[in-house]
């Protein structure tokens, strides 16, 4: 990794080469959040000419947004399925993988648009199947996915053993999808930053939001945060604090739809590389994927133990064992690969698993901005947000379902 | 699954005698220890396929561990050896045996005394083969009987800087050289610690003797110079030392260089905190005993309940100590365990407590004449290699740096420390790099997040398919 080249978008750079000493005391939108939403949504506001400040407690990029492993999800997976694929739940499947083809194709261009090293690949991903059952839903989710724009291809036999070999060679299908790739996770959310904060955006890190209050006039609404740095006043807020927009929300009486899980991932030590794609599983929790540091990454869904803030969420060593199991089944060879350490992040989710997204109902002004799968969808759902709040006239821009009053 | 009421992980001189004391009671204890013998490094056995004849021939220390050793086999407690930790959760340790599958212990009380490491000491060279620590030295001798290399140069600081080049020698090492980093201990040094000694003519016989050898054998000890450098192509072929001032730092003009082929470090010891950080006992900060250090009460108790530890683990203090303290966790963990009663614990521990008083007293003394300086954190120039697993140098760590004072943002994006020495080797230099970066304490330096596996281990012996997802996963209704 050539850390001279991006030093600028390191977390903390903001910090010494701005002044931070105080924030100020106006501003159209403050956006309460530095993770990959807050940052992306501080770019495409500012972007649009919007006069926005944003504003962190700790460092940029620490939570979710920094401790993922980086990965698109473009295919429909495991949690994204109920138990029979009825009609009604292909034209939700249907949507959803036109989203995530927006995403895909915005991912597409990101490197350009921000001008820098993204650690942006496109290498295919691989969703494996186990049992015959398993294989069914691969088929099904195909002809969804293909005729949602969103090319995959199910392979079994000789055929799937000859173009990934490495896989267990008793696997009953598997299904590959070209467009999958990653990001550097670490690099997204500061890039985003640091390109708002050269089109006037203000960020500021270390600056917690305490209270959140209304003041209304006869002719206009203003919010009042009450911060650790002093108060801010502004028009609009968006509250994009992932795993605790839930908690600040609860302030203003609103109740989000939402939940929090630990994840718990592991990380292995290195091997000469040759796993291009990433592994998912139709049937069990796994993503697994080698880096471009040769080590493989294994998560997928598996609980970490909550702590509270500002511990991180400590490991199950059952997740671990559990884990590593489904790797080990889907990719032999890891079984002569020694685990260094685990790590776990928290993991904000929806009941329905779709964002919230848009500007309450109830309250008028303030806007939330969350999303399950964060860094997948993360940017595109920004974009969306933005083009709401620069012209929030355009009502239909941001889909019904993901109301924040629903 | 099996249970003990006792669980000890390591079986070094805390150990053993933690485990000796507490089965004399009859409670169920497991001695855990990752080796295929007890005795930890002081008293290290010989490898497998070596027998000693005359155990006399092996110095002191040998026979004492000899001597414990032998005490713990005739009680019964069980000793579990080839034994990795891999976890603590709840009460349970997770373990692997050899090459098996992995297993859960359970235990009403746990007694940690996983010992200390060398300090790790980072200039030009220092990643170049023929650079080896003492004790590294000392393992290939005690279990191998292989002396490193035929011109041997010792670098280092402490007790240990006169004794084991002492030792090397009497197995027919060839010692070329001893610098000691702190300077020639003087008068008031010296009242110091004859003052604390009391009782500890043992410790003061010993060095006398290893004086005495390295005089007769014209082994000259340097005081007030340090290793600045280690050159060499593809292995060692010189070193290079210079005089320092009272921090350790070098003085330009009085370096010396010196042919040598191997260069073993003993600049002395920092504890092995991590099964004390997973279990979240709170941890202090204590340079003349290694640095960061576990909070005990006097009994050896952390702060988590049930949890206790002794040894070098919980802050170098050397081996008498550490007997003597894993005996008084003994006493404390029988007596919570309602065998023996408050009043009968402070009886059965009274001479001990009393002795824990006085080696204590002379072993502050000792450390506080060898603490060590910042001058030994400042070696390194721009192309030294601070992480040798992932080789990253100063100069690739120096932007990141500047930029945070946050360890686990420094460990993510320069990957210092997340090879497979698990941060071991690099956290301090780079907890030391931070806090001259950024004017900070280093003991007020948090280290990164706990995490397990405490040692790497085969995923092929964690992977268990009993293990199912449905059990565990919160479900999103």
């Amino acid at each position: 990794m050539q850390i001279n080249s991006y030093s600028p978008f390191l977390p903390g750079y903001l910090d010494r080469n701005e002044n931070i000493s105080d924030i100020p005391k106006e501003t159209d939108v403050a956006i309460i959040g530095g993770g990959l939403l807050g940052t992306a949504l501080a770019y495409y506001l500012a972007k649009l000419g919007v006069e926005v400040t944003l504003l962190e407690r700790n460092d940029l990029n620490r939570e979710a947004s920094g401790t993922n492993a980086g990965s698109f999800h473009f295919q429909i997976a495991l949690h994204q399925l109920t138990k029979n694929i009825s009609g009604a739940e292909e034209k939700r499947l249907s949507d959803e993988v036109r989203l995530q083809l927006d995403a895909a194709i915005l991912w597409d261009n990101l490197e350009k648009e921000l001008e820098a090293d993204l650690g942006v690949h496109f290498t295919g991903g691989f969703m494996v199947a186990e049992t015959q059952e398993e294989l069914k839903v691969l088929r099904e989710k195909q002809s969804i996915e293909n005729k949602a724009g969103l090319e995959t291809h199910v392979l079994t036999g000789d055929e799937m053993r000859s173009f990934a070999p490495y896989l267990a060679p008793d696997l009953s299908g598997i299904a590959y999808c070209p467009r999958e790739g990653h990001a550097n996770p670490l690099l997204v959310g500061p890039t985003y930053a640091f390109r708002a904060m050269e089109m006037g955006a203000k960020i500021r890190t270390g600056c917690e939001v305490q209270k959140i209050e209304i003041i209304d006039s006869a002719l206009s609404r203003q919010f009042k945060l009450h911060t650790s740095k002093g108060m801010i006043g502004c028009k609009r807020v968006v509250n994009a604090s992932g795993a605790w927009t839930a908690e600040l929300s609860m302030q203003l009486g609103i109740n989000l739809p939402m939940g929090l899980s630990g994840l718990h991932v592991n990380v292995t030590e290195p091997r000469e590389f040759f796993l291009k794609s990433m592994v998912q599983h139709i049937g069990r929790r796994l993503t697994l994927k080698q880096t471009a540091n040769n080590t493989f990454i294994i998560g997928g869904g598996w609980p970490s133990r909550p702590e509270k803030f500002p511990n991180r969420y400590s490991n199950y060593w059952a997740s671990a064992a559990g884990n590593t199991a489904v790797a080990v089944r889907v990719l032999p060879m890891l079984k002569d690969v020694r685990l260094l350490r685990v790590w776990s992040g928290v993991w904000a989710y929806t009941k329905d698993f779709k964002p919230i997204l848009g500007e309450s109902v109830k309250v008028p002004g303030y806007h939330v901005a969350m999303v399950p799968t964060g860094f997948t969808l993360g940017p595109m759902v920004a974009k969306i947000l933005a083009e709401y709040m620069h012209s929030p006239a355009n009502k239909n821009i941001i889909p019904k379902e993901f109301s924040v009053d629903r | 699954m099996r249970e003990f009421d006792l669980v000890i992980i390591g079986g070094g001189p805390a150990g053993i005698s933690a485990a000796t004391t507490a089965a004399l009671y009859n409670i169920k204890v497991a001695l855990l220890d990752e080796r295929s013998s007890l005795g930890g490094q002081i008293y290290k056995r010989v490898g497998p396929g070596f027998s000693v004849k005359n155990s006399k021939q092996l110095g002191n220390d040998y026979l004492r561990g000899e001597k414990l050793i032998e005490a713990l086999t005739q009680t019964s407690a069980t000793i579990i050896l080839e034994t990795t930790v891999l976890a603590i959760e709840d009460s349970q340790v997770v373990i692997t045996t050899a090459s098996n599958r992995y297993e859960y212990i359970k235990f009403k009380k746990l007694l940690i005394t996983p010992g200390a490491y060398d300090r790790p000491v980072v200039f030009p060279g220092w990643t170049l083969p023929g650079v080896i620590t003492a004790g590294a030295a000392q393992s290939l001798i005690k279990t191998q009987w292989v002396v490193p290399g035929s011109k041997i140069f010792f670098a280092g600081s402490g007790p240990l800087a006169l004794a084991f080049p002492a030792q090397l020698s009497k197995l027919g090492a060839n010692i070329i050289g001893i610098i000691e980093a702190a300077p020639r201990p003087g008068l008031f040094k010296s009242l110091k610690i004859a003052s604390a000694l009391n009782q500890n003519f043992d410790l003061i016989f010993d060095a006398i003797k290893y004086q005495f050898h390295l005089i007769k054998n014209r082994i000259k000890l340097r005081y007030g110079r340090i290793i600045i450098r280690a050159n060499g192509v593809n292995k060692l072929e010189s070193i290079t030392y210079a005089k320092v001032d009272k921090y350790w730092r070098p003085i330009p003009g009085t370096e010396k260089t010196v042919i040598a082929d191997t260069l073993c470090l003993g600049y002395g010891f920092f504890p092995s905190v991590e099964l004390f950080k997973l279990v979240q006992c709170e941890l202090s900060y204590d340079e003349n005993r290694g640095g960061t250090t576990v909070k005990l009460d006097q009994w050896g108790a952390t702060s988590i309940p049930h949890v206790f530890g002794a040894g070098d683990g919980t802050g170098v203090s050397g081996s008498y100590v550490a007997i003597l303290n894993g005996k008084l966790s003994a006493f404390k963990i029988l007596c919570e365990l309602n065998v023996i009663t408050e009043a009968e614990l402070l009886i059965v521990s009274k001479s001990t407590r009393k002795a824990v008083r006085q080696r204590q007293k002379f072993q502050s003394a000792i450390n506080s004449a060898y603490s060590i300086k910042p001058g030994i954190y400042e070696l390194a120039d721009e192309n030294t290699i601070i992480c040798r697993c992932e080789s990253v140098t100063l100069k690739d760590l120096n932007p990141v740096i500047n930029s945070t004072s946050d360890v686990s943002v420094v460990k993510s994006y320069s990957r210092c420390g997340m090879g497979l020495c698990q941060g071991r080797n690099c956290q301090r230099q780079i907890s030391a790099l931070i806090a001259k970066r950024h004017d900070i304490n280093i003991g007020d330096i948090p280290g990164s997040t706990p995490r397990f596996p405490a040692k790497p281990v085969l995923l092929g012996q964690i992977a268990d398919d009993t293990v199912l997802e449905e059990k565990y996963f919160i479900d999103a209704d």
